[in-house]
């Protein structure tokens, strides 16, 4: 059995005012549904920039979980970016590049969040408003959630280098409200603290970051004032609830190998991205199953979407209602924990029990003090349970769904039920992390089932599934799929009927370095 | 009287195709006192003069290929040149060994017979290494292992009197390095079978091996010689010489005979060897044994048949029945007469399915077919093309389905469903039937899911063959489609090629951000050219950014067609846009990293001011590039 790493408990100097501890206490504070991938990482970059500063980055000097930061805001790069819907107007109603820098910059005086808002720093960047538009315009389209209709302080320009860097900040542009960055890049940066190679990781990420063109991080810096802006409020209490585990040693793992690669300039980041929402994801099935005791790793059987419907639908389908379900079972079994702990078993046996349990409670999960319902152990224990599990679907319970959607791991594609069906920017992802210049395709599948648990072909199929549940051809047609996907990503040679290999064309030939 | 067409059904899709494996040919032959359909291996020549007198020096050979490439072949060539006896290569043993006398000095061969001018080589022939090699999940013999670790070391050593033939399917070959016992040589060994597999290459300098991958053979000609070899096949003569009653085999409405003699008719073979090359071009290798299993389905195939394919005695049955229509020669070439589940499990049916022959038409093929019986325009292509052919073009069947389809008296699904399929037939037919004066006219190739599948064969190809160059309007469509992809805008450049970015992502579906432009014609070192390798036979389309840097691009036909469809049309043919737009993207990355090795030290960031290549397109299509200044 893996063994089932021992628990932290939050530092001292924790903000204990926080509601219910169970899903904190299991995965961390917080996983959050709402904050996707993408998200994810740009609170995490915001993490390193302030550590690395510090030069600190992937160290917890003060002990675990004691990290406290502070953010950019960048509210005039941002209001120019996201607040700012005049320029088209200006461009057509005045056709003196004078007046239009003069009428933008009044309409401007009014800028959202910024005391004594003054643009005139922008004039001397610019040869004209035309061009500051046409730069504005360009960037404003690269930028991220630009289509959305999320709030203006929740988008963000492209992560181009650290003058691009700031937190969400909620409508007035005053305070991060945790509405989209939810913790979840702080936890990430907590796991990289805690990874066998962090080191190698923060010199990998500083030279390919350092690699990148500067050229669009110095465009976006010129939108910005020359005198610093005042830096968002401190950051602190988040919380990773296990001081190693393998699960962060095969982020980090992955991340090296796709930052060894010779990808161009920022196309890296998608991968890394994918790489973080999958191992999240699968950080929070394998905690669950380790609280569950479950022996068996976690498996991903996944579907090579198929014109019909077939077997592997079928198993895969099942395979994620059953995954999906398992953080619900960890908290229940959490729970159970508890109330089969001695602590509790003794509280119920003697005088004053309800009391003596609803402390238990209190300390052990912070929650408690609002329940009204009888005054029995066994009730009160019960209506944990059920807030629990209520707390826990609002948000925490979406991650695999979530994650795995915006990955491109799960998908409803020819289908109404979501299984495992990766796109082909996951496959690539995948491909790209796990194999170094070429490797023949069996063995690529083969240790994207170690590595992962995810299966496509008959070979890892018959070692996991039931006899009466392996169908071999269905497996071998799946396998078949991906094949002819991996052909048409141009990443797979394939030689005969008996010989293919998966190819990476951004290996670097040590040679050549 | 027919064995010979029975001998012939054994190269077909039968369950027990003994003529499939030359081990068992040999054999089937003897007994039944028939000669093979024999031809020489375009590559006999060169494998057979690494063994004879042309090579003073002769190192270890390695044929390697898929399934039926004719790896047994021609180690019995090998053989048979060294003078190997027939008995000992009839035995079962996959191993054998001989020995034979080259030059003592290894540089030429000596005019005198003298013995000490000579050594002895023993050439040990592995001529099936999967009989050599044990059953997955057993262990090595270990004398089968050694001799293995001895063929390793032999490619090391230049003084080596021991050299390999070993035949193997490329998959065996890594597969069996990788069970070896590991050792240095071993491992260097496999990665060298590795990178020639990979690389399409035959030697590597300094070992002493020449890799003969059979899988790189052109399957067009492949085609040829074993066409030529089956139509002259001296079983046809017997056939010929008897003079069958009218119902008979062979007789004049006997389809087998039809087909032979269809197979003899300069169009048809002249399409068919075009899916061959096509094929080719699109990077599917047809080995032998494909090639043979098409020619003895094309003419024996029936669907009413044992195992679909006909007996001599089935003709006169088949005749009777008036179902002799559905022996037609235009669909068993596409494997019409199995089931769909057997043909999509024969690799050549695979490949020509992928052409759509008989489901992708146009408005005016299937008005010939449908409504074109007596019209004033296109009567007489009915007449030509449908009701002149009395075996396989309109019979009783056709016109009774057709009226009740286009009349509309049946509703019933399954009936005009019938008529459907008939149409397909039909289709098929006329990808057969259209004459090379007509092509044009009738649109022959958007018959095929690839319309510029002709223009690529002749314009192209044979182009790019003759003169070393195509037509400049072909060469400017390549373009405006290189530049519609990697721009992801409608333009109308083609004198120029434009590299874009988005910016930040490389890959991104519009990239607005100019790069770089570079001259399609000559111009200062810039220049965009079309060539022809024949070494390989491939078109490569290459981008040089100065006379000794340079990109380079395989044009395959699915290339081609995606480039012209998006010139022409715009819009991305979705059938099979994902590879083609995927290769092309990764074509833009490997150009983008040229300019910048072009660029060198002059990168963006060293000037005061930032300069930003906004590319728009004015409304005709052209682009209009405006330069934004941002001072740091």
């Amino acid at each position: 059995m893996t063994t089932y790493a021992v628990p932290l408990l939050p530092p001292d100097s924790f903000d204990q005012s926080s509601s219910m501890w169970v899903d904190e206490a299991i995965w961390g504070h917080r996983l959050y549904d709402e904050q996707l991938p993408w998200f994810v990482f740009l609170e995490f970059l915001n993490v390193l920039h302030h550590e690395a500063d510090k030069g600190r980055a992937f160290t917890e000097p003060a002990g675990f979980n004691t990290l406290k930061y502070r953010a950019r805001r960048r509210l005039h790069l941002r209001n120019i970016l996201f607040n700012n819907p005049h320029l088209t107007e200006i461009r057509q109603a005045y056709p003196d590049d004078e007046k239009r820098w003069s009428e933008w910059l009044k309409r401007m005086k009014g800028a959202t969040g910024i005391a004594h808002a003054q643009f005139d720093y922008l004039k001397n960047h610019f040869h004209s408003f035309d061009d500051f538009s046409e730069t504005v315009e360009f960037i404003r389209s690269t930028s991220l959630e630009v289509d959305s209709n999320k709030r203006w302080t929740s988008k963000f320009v492209f992560p181009y280098g650290s003058n691009s860097l700031y937190e969400d900040l909620d409508n007035s542009g005053s305070t991060n409200d945790r509405r989209f960055f939810g913790r979840t890049g702080e936890m990430l940066y907590l796991m990289f603290c805690r990874a066998e190679r962090k080191q190698d990781l923060l010199i990998a990420l500083k030279t390919k970051l350092l690699k990148t063109d500067q050229a669009w991080d110095s465009i976006i810096k010129c939108l910005q004032p020359t005198e610093e802006e005042p830096l968002g409020g401190e950051r602190a209490n988040s919380f990773l609830p296990y001081s190693s585990h393998r699960c962060f040693d095969e982020l980090a793992q992955d991340w090296l190998s796709i930052l060894s690669l010779n990808i161009p300039g920022f196309d890296v980041m998608p991968h890394l991205i994918n790489l973080v929402g999958l191992h999240l994801l699968r950080y929070q099935l394998v905690v669950s199953r380790e609280i569950l005791g479950l022996e068996s790793p976690l498996q991903l059987i996944c579907e090579v979407v198929a014109p019909k419907k077939t077997l592997v639908r079928e198993i895969s389908c099942d395979l994620y209602q059953e995954n999906n379900l398992l953080p619900a079972q960890a908290i229940e079994a959490f729970i159970s924990r508890i109330e089969g702990s001695p602590p509790w078993q003794r509280a119920i046996l003697e005088n004053g029990a309800f009391e003596k349990c609803l402390k238990i409670l209190r300390e052990e999960v912070r929650w408690g003090e609002d329940y009204d319902g009888p005054s029995e152990p066994e009730q009160l224990i019960g209506a944990l349970r059920q807030s629990a599990m209520k707390r826990h679907r609002q948000h925490v319970a979406n991650i695999h769904r979530n994650y795995g959607r915006e990955i491109g791991l799960v998908s409803k594609r020819g289908t109404v039920k979501l299984r495992y069906a990766p796109t082909d920017a996951l496959l690539k992802t995948l491909l790209f992390a796990n194999v170094e210049k070429r490797t023949e395709l069996h063995q690529f599948l083969e240790r994207l089932h170690v590595r992962y648990g995810i299966v496509f072909s008959d070979k890892q199929a018959e070692q996991v599934l039931p006899k009466g549940e392996f169908e071999k051809k269905a497996f071998q047609a799946n396998s078949r799929r991906l094949e002819q996907r991996l052909g048409s990503l141009g990443v797979l040679k394939r030689l005969s009927d008996g010989c293919a290999y998966v190819v990476n064309p951004y290996h670097v030939a040590t040679n050549e370095q | 009287m027919s064995a010979w067409l029975k001998f012939l059904r054994h190269y077909g899709p039968v369950p027990r195709n003994d003529n499939m494996y030359d081990e068992t040919i040999q054999r089937s032959a003897r007994r039944q006192r028939m000669q093979p359909i024999e031809f020489e291996h375009p590559a006999q020549e060169m494998i057979v003069n690494s063994f004879n007198m042309l090579t003073p020096d002769p190192v270890s050979v390695i044929l390697t290929g898929t399934a039926g490439d004719g790896k047994t072949h021609l180690c019995r060539q090998v053989w048979k040149t060294l003078k190997g006896d027939d008995q000992g290569w009839a035995s079962d043993n996959p191993y054998l060994t001989i020995e034979s006398q080259y030059p003592a000095d290894r540089t030429s061969w000596p005019i005198s017979n003298e013995n000490s001018l000579y050594r002895t080589v023993t050439i040990h022939f592995i001529r099936d290494l999967s009989g050599w090699a044990p059953q997955q999940g057993t262990a090595w013999e270990p004398e089968k292992e050694e001799l293995l670790h001895k063929f390793c070391k032999s490619l090391f050593d230049p003084n080596a009197d021991e050299i390999f033939l070993i035949a193997a399917n490329d998959g065996q070959l890594v597969e069996s390095w990788r069970r070896l016992r590991q050792t240095d040589d071993v491992r260097r060994v496999r990665q060298i079978f590795e990178e020639l597999l990979v690389e399409d290459r035959r030697e590597q300098s300094g070992i002493r091996l020449k890799f003969f991958n059979l899988s790189l053979t052109s399957s067009a000609v492949l085609f040829d010689r074993a066409l030529d070899a089956m139509l002259g096949h001296p079983g046809w003569n017997e056939l010929k010489n008897n003079l069958s009653a009218e119902n008979d085999l062979f007789g004049p409405k006997c389809p087998i005979r039809k087909n032979y003699e269809l197979l003899q008719s300069a169009l048809v073979r002249g399409r068919l060897r075009s899916l061959l090359e096509l094929s080719d071009y699109n990077g599917l290798h047809v080995p032998i044994r494909q090639i043979l299993l098409l020619l003895s389905n094309a003419i024996l195939g029936h669907p009413d048949a044992k195992d679909h394919l006909m007996s001599p005695d089935d003709v006169p049955k088949l005749i009777a029945a008036g179902t002799v229509s559905k022996g037609s020669l235009y669909n068993n070439i596409f494997g019409g007469n199995l089931s769909e589940i057997r043909r999509q499990s024969i690799t050549i049916f695979d490949y020509l399915e992928r052409f759509q022959i008989g489901i992708e038409t146009t408005n005016r093929v299937d008005n010939i077919l449908i409504f074109g019986e007596g019209d004033e325009l296109l009567g007489q292509y009915f007449e030509e093309f449908v009701s002149a052919d009395s075996f396989y073009g309109a019979d009783s069947r056709y016109y009774a389905a057709k009226r009740e389809y286009v009349e509309g008296i049946n509703e019933d699904d399954e009936k005009s469903q019938n008529f459907l399929n008939m149409l397909v037939s039909q289709r098929r037919g006329l990808f057969f039937k259209i004459p090379i004066a007509a092509e044009e006219e009738l649109h022959l190739w958007e018959l095929t899911v690839f319309k510029f599948a002709g223009e690529y064969l002749d314009s192209i190809v044979a182009a790019l063959k003759d003169r070393g160059a195509v037509r400049r309007p072909l060469l400017s469509r390549i373009v405006r489609g290189l530049n519609r992809v990697f721009t992801g805008m409608l333009i109308n450049s083609d004198r120029e090629l434009y590299l874009a970015t988005s910016g930040n992502y490389s890959q991104a579906k519009v990239s607005r951000i100019l790069v770089e432009r570079i001259s399609v014609d000559a111009n200062k070192g810039e220049k965009i050219i079309l060539l022809y390798d024949p070494a390989d036979g491939r078109v490569l389309l290459t981008v040089y950014f100065s006379p000794t840097l340079s990109e380079t691009f395989h044009l395959t036909l699915i290339r081609y067609e995606f480039l012209s469809r998006i010139a022409i049309e715009g819009a991305l043919p979705a059938s099979f846009s994902k590879e083609c737009y995927e290769d092309l993207l990764a074509f833009k990355s490997r150009l983008i990293a040229a300019h910048s090795t072009r660029q060198g030290a002059e990168r963006l960031t060293s000037s005061a001011a930032i300069g930003l290549n906004l590319l728009t397109l004015t409304d005709q299509g052209m682009p209009n590039p405006r330069v934004v200044e941002v001072t740091q």
